[in-house]
């Protein structure tokens, strides 16, 4: 269908649009009058993709000369690969409508392996990659700095956002590390005395341009042609590479004295943390290295790498890594932090010293992206609360909006339980983590379900060591051995083909008819990137509430900084975290208003509201003052009506008018007021 | 019919019957017994004719063995060794055990598919009627050709589905405490084949031990003692026969994982467009090494790969026929197909069904080029034009038109008399009618001749079949069957038919 959204025709690929769906291009459209950044959560299954492709790429059509591009970035493989479906679907649509075939470059990257194309990225109109293309400062560097201003940059699946930022500026150095930069530096130090006796010029040449500074950088940079790198400060654009490295022999010396230092650090019997520049005044002190040539160290490096005519950086790669903390360390005074621990808290025993050089700020990556383009959308079908991606991401949205599941029959059921038949309070917190009564509750909670659920059922834990333990209890219990005679069981391994076996054979006992339970763990690999669309999960079970491990050093060192520079409580942002993954977990079972399935959170905690009111307004809603401490048995009761209801037939055509809308519909004047109030101002 | 060399299994001397002393003879196809002092038997029945055996009692004085056939005959067979009558008894009776059930299976099978085949084609069962049962030919001769003929196709028709494996069979097998410090597993027929399903190295285990090196309960002992069976018990190095079925399950894990998944949504492994370098990121992977694992973790992950592979192996003897033909219709090693699959499932992943108008299942459209027939259905082909309803709707409109218009010519108007009997000609059954009321042959004759001459029709062609089957005539056999009792069988048939003829003469006149 073709629909005017305040004034812009947009090319739909569809016969029928969702509510939502309408009302989110209308607040993507304002947002791109305006501009500016956005803010936007909407249920996965609801058709987020082909809302935001359809009205970016009739924006571009009607006005392009104000927005030139769309860079559209997703985490997962497949998510990109299905991004290019849908935008394929749309062009064919396109050239249907409009009889002629369209001159759309559109762009995938969707694997490192096949890399790339350099000059096609700056003339495709739409491009298609991963997060890291544009915020890990090493790629983007190569790939996306010179994507013009006026693009749109949209971050899809955006929930972890400011994790993938934090670890695309974080640097772990182990002693392996430091001997492999150290063979990088004798391979360097010897390829430079040959090169002196045959080619002698080319490193004349290299001293004259360095001489010269990176005034070709910094010209590029100041007329915009370049987007900003975060490891290469604006300052150093500006000044001659200082003398203590210019010549290469200096430098390999520099770094090799460097080296020493680190291996130094390294040696160290206990904990210590430190700040950036207390580390600078410590590198000062021990071996006269200074701030300014340290800053330097990543460009010199490079310069010196295409100076040489190496062919394989990849065999560079630990004395990059120690080039690129050399310069992050020296550049920023805040947002990051030393840790040097000398062993596991594991294994005290073991010596196995790490240098973790972590950044605290996730603002610090992505800067750049919200300088240089003009819109930048982060969406998620779980963003919530909504206002703290702008306080983490330190920037300013012009719309923020948070649309729900418009739905004709209920067909998310969440239930909170918080005790078991024996009344006994079910909860994931530590003090009662080895109880035998909770997860005894826990493993008869699971195996009632199993009985009443069809096909699939995926079951989430805390933290694969709690998995662990809660497997052999239900083993030694013979739990385990009673659900099998209800359904296969399978269960994630920290083995990721392992896992992808067991997965598929799931997904084959869900196809059968046999049907299967999958033990998997929040933060896993499947919890971020599997979807069980219908009977591949009918019912999710969360058991626990999925906080981080707290004990980690690095994790108190970010909770004091969001305390000290965001004045976000520690509590706060734990539970956000939580909660972000809790909802991402159950929401894998809803994937379209055609699906149903029960999302079981297991832990007495989640009724309260300061959790219960982080999870999205689409699960929210949903929730019932009756269904937020359920016993098992009451569970139980609640999910057979459910399904029993879930199981009669559902067609289209009770759909339309509520959660679905012809052309007609869509035109009608009182069908366009109540689509108004889906929109949910944050 | 004596095969030239059978294989004698079991010879028992001094067995009596119908009061006369013999000897018994145990064969590989058949049971005989001969009088004493005859080389020739008096008594041969195949295993696959032996419904079931019947023993006299313990407590009885007479030692007897009885054979009931499926026809209903029974031989009873007096053993009269007085030293070893039960001995000679008892292992004829063992050896009959093991044989007859393989028998048993063919000869039902048989038996079974002869009934199907009868019951599912009525003409067929006429067949048999009027051939077999009227003693035109045998019944051997009849399904002689027949069942070879039908045996590939029936095999997949009749491919009853399999019954799937109980997840929890070894749960089913609880141990109880026998009152003396031990344990007592109860087994079943039904749970061992779950084993040997499950786990087919426990098969070859059982079948390279059982019986030459352990009994099968010292086997099963064995099997609940081991590790193997108690997964989470670390290995202890004992030795133990299947500690070899543990590393060949784990072989297999691991073949299979290495193979990987063949629905590229569900590989993890190509999840994540892996960008982070090495040493970059902030929590550095925890070490897997199994070094400084503790044993409990070691125990735990062990049950984990426990439970993974059991559901595996559980789901694949569920569906092993179907292992050939994939679910989406590519093998594992061939990469040429993998690109479609890929696509189906990302086609699959972002369709919106109800976003879509065409929801039911898609239809072909249906292209007439003479849309009359489709709606009227074959008319039969008078011998007049054949009218299409387009035709008879002009006419109409023809006559419509034609009536409107109509002006009566009064100088020509007809006598009262010719027009009713213009009209009486033209109603049914009047004397210009008569076209329409031709009779086809088929409703002429009764229904119950018709049905004679088919069968007459189809027994003829039947014994034709077999006639001309014979040639080119090139065995002994074949010339016999041609000369001897085949000229019989069709001059038979013809006097049957020619019974019929003059029947129905008869009944004409």
């Amino acid at each position: 269908m073709k629909i005017n959204i305040e004034g812009l025709l947009v090319y739909f690929p569809y016969d029928y649009i969702y509510p939502e769906q309408y009302s989110y291009m209308l607040e993507l459209k304002r947002t791109l009058d305006a501009k500016g950044h956005g803010v936007l959560e909407m249920p996965s299954g609801t058709g987020k993709t082909i809302s935001l492709l359809s009205l970016i790429v009739a924006y571009q059509r009607a006005f392009p000369l104000e927005v030139t591009k769309l860079i559209y970035c997703s985490r997962t493989v497949p998510e990109i690969e299905k991004v290019v479906e849908e935008l394929r679907k749309l062009m064919e649509f396109y050239s249907k409508e409009t009889g002629e075939s369209s001159n759309f470059l559109a762009l995938a990257l969707s694997s490192r392996k096949n890399l790339c194309i350099h000059p096609e990225i700056l003339h495709a109109n739409i491009v298609v990659y991963s997060y890291h293309y544009l915020l890990d400062p090493k790629i983007a560097d190569l790939v996306s700095k010179e994507l013009a201003k006026k693009s749109v940059v949209v971050f899809d699946e955006a929930h972890n956002i400011d994790n993938v930022c934090i670890d695309s500026m974080s640097v772990n150095i182990t002693r392996r590390t430091l001997d492999r930069c150290q063979n990088n530096v004798d391979t360097l130090q010897n390829t430079i005395r040959n090169i002196k006796e045959t080619d002698a010029a080319k490193l004349k040449e290299e001293y004259r341009r360095l001489v010269e500074g990176l005034k070709e950088a910094n010209v590029a940079r100041e007329t915009d042609v370049y987007m900003a790198n975060p490891v290469l400060p604006d300052e150093i654009l500006q000044e001659a590479v200082p003398g203590s490295i210019r010549t290469a022999e200096h430098f390999v010396g520099f770094m090799r004295r460097f080296l020493e230092y680190l291996k130094a650090r390294l040696r160290v019997h206990h904990v210590v943390q430190e700040s950036a520049p207390q580390f600078l005044k410590d590198v000062f002190d021990k071996v006269c290295i200074d701030r300014k040539p340290l800053r330097f160290c990543a460009e010199r490096l490079r310069s010196l790498l295409r100076t040489l005519e190496i062919a394989d950086i990849t065999d560079f790669s630990p004395v990059t890594l120690i080039s690129n903390f050399a310069t992050l360390v020296s550049t920023y005074s805040q947002g990051f932090t030393i840790i040097i621990e000398p062993f596991e808290d594991r294994t005290p025993t073991i010596a196995n010293p790490v240098l973790h050089f972590s950044c605290m700020d996730p603002s610090i990556a992505i800067k750049p992206v919200f300088e240089r383009f003009q819109s930048v959308i982060i969406t998620s079908g779980t963003l919530s609360p909504l206002d703290i991606y702008p306080r983490i991401l330190d920037f300013r949205p012009v719309t923020m909006a948070s649309f729900t599941m418009t739905l004709a029959r209920t067909c998310l059921c969440p239930l909170i339980v918080g005790r078991g038949n024996d009344q006994v309070a079910l909860s994931s917190k530590f003090e009662t983590r080895e109880d035998f009564a909770v997860i005894r509750n826990y493993g008869n909670l699971l195996l009632e379900m199993s009985a009443i659920v069809p096909d699939g059922i995926v079951a989430f834990f805390t933290s694969y060591v709690y998995m662990e333990n809660i497997v052999a209890s239900w083993y030694e219990q013979g739990i385990l051995e009673n659900i099998q005679r209800n359904k296969l069981i399978f269960i994630e391994t920290p083995d990721a083909s392992e896992t992808s076996m067991a997965l598929e054979k799931y997904q084959e006992a869900c196809e059968n008819g046999r049907g299967a339970v999958l033990l998997s763990v929040a933060r896993g690999k499947v919890s971020e990137g599997i979807d069980f669309v219908h009977h591949f999960g009918r019912a999710v079970i969360m058991f626990g509430v999925p906080y981080v491990y707290t004990q980690s050093r690095i994790l108190k060192a970010r909770l004091e900084y969001l305390r000290d520079q965001f004045q976000i409580r520690e509590n706060d942002f734990l539970t956000f975290d939580a909660m972000r993954h809790a909802a991402q977990c159950v929401g894998r079972a809803i994937r379209g208003k055609t699906d149903y399935g029960l999302m079981i959170f297991a832990d007495k905690r989640y009724a309260r509201a300061d959790k219960r009111g982080k999870l999205p307004r689409w699960i929210q809603e949903h929730m019932s003052d009756g269904s937020l401490n359920l016993t098992v048995d009451e569970t139980v009761q609640l999910a057979k009506h459910f399904l029993r209801q879930m199981a009669q037939p559902f067609r289209q055509e009770d759909q339309l008018g509520l959660s679905l809308l012809t052309l007609e519909q869509l035109e009608s004047e009182e069908i366009l007021q109540k689509i108004t109030q889906i929109a949910h101002q944050a | 019919m004596a095969s030239l060399s059978e294989e004698v299994l079991l010879v028992v001397k001094k067995v009596r019957q119908k009061k006369q002393d013999g000897t018994l003879y145990l064969m590989a196809e058949r049971i005989a017994w001969g009088p004493e002092g005859k080389d020739r038997f008096t008594v041969s029945h195949l295993y696959a004719d032996i419904r079931c055996q019947k023993i006299s009692p313990d407590g009885k004085a007479k030692i007897q063995l009885q054979l009931v056939l499926h026809t209903g005959e029974s031989t009873t067979f007096h053993f009269a060794n007085e030293s070893s009558a039960l001995k000679d008894r008892e292992a004829a009776k063992e050896l009959l055990q093991q044989l007859l059930p393989k028998f048993k299976k063919k000869a039902n099978k048989e038996l079974e598919e002869k009934n199907r085949m009868l019951q599912e084609d009525p003409v067929l069962f006429q067949l048999y009627k009027d051939l077999v049962v009227s003693q035109v030919i045998s019944a051997e001769e009849f399904w002689a050709n027949r069942l070879s003929i039908n045996n590939t196709d029936h095999s997949l028709s009749n491919n009853k589905q399999e019954v799937g494996i109980s997840a929890a069979f070894l749960a089913d097998i609880r141990p109880q405490t026998d009152g003396c410090n031990g344990l007592r597993y109860n087994l079943t027929a039904d749970i061992i084949e779950s084993i040997f399903r499950t786990y087919p190295t426990v098969k070859q285990k059982y079948g390279e031990n059982v019986p030459h090196n352990l009994t099968e309960k010292e086997f099963w002992t064995r099997f609940f003692q081991s590790h193997y069976f108690h997964r989470d018990r670390i290995n202890t190095g004992t030795q133990d026969i299947f500690s070899e079925c543990a590393k060949q399950d784990e072989k297999g894990l691991k073949s299979m994982v290495v193979q990987g998944v063949k629905n590229p949504m569900v590989d993890l492994l190509s999840l994540e467009d892996k960008t982070l370098d090495e040493g970059y990121g902030v929590s550095t992977a925890p070490s897997t090494s199994n070094s400084n694992k503790t044993v409990k973790e070691n125990s735990n992950s062990a049950i984990i790969k426990r439970f993974n592979h059991h559901s595996a192996m559980v789901l694949a003897a569920g569906s092993r026929k179907g292992e050939t033909s994939s679910t989406d219709g590519n093998s594992r090693d061939s990469d040429f197909f993998q690109p479609p699959v890929k696509k189906v499932k990302l086609q699959e992943s972002i369709e919106y069904e109800d976003l879509q108008r065409e929801n039911g299942p898609k239809t072909v459209a249906l292209n007439l080029k003479k849309s009359d027939r489709y709606a009227h259905g074959p008319v039969p082909l008078q011998s007049q034009q054949y009218t299409t309803s387009q035709d008879i709707i002009n006419s109409v409109n023809c006559i419509r038109h034609e009536m409107a218009n109509y002006k009566p010519n009064l100088t020509q108007v007809l006598s009262n008399s010719t027009a009713s009997s213009a009209i009486a000609a033209l109603s049914p059954g009047g004397v210009l009618m008569q076209a329409g009321a031709q009779q086809a042959i088929n409703q002429m004759v009764p229904s119950e001749v018709q049905g004679e001459l088919k069968h007459l029709y189809t027994a003829a062609g039947e014994l034709l079949r077999h006639f001309w089957s014979c040639f080119p005539v090139n065995t002994p056999f074949l010339e016999e069957k041609l000369t001897g009792h085949l000229e019989e069988m069709l001059q038979m048939a013809y006097s049957k038919f020619h019974a019929w003829q003059t029947r129905r003469m008869l009944r004409k006149t």
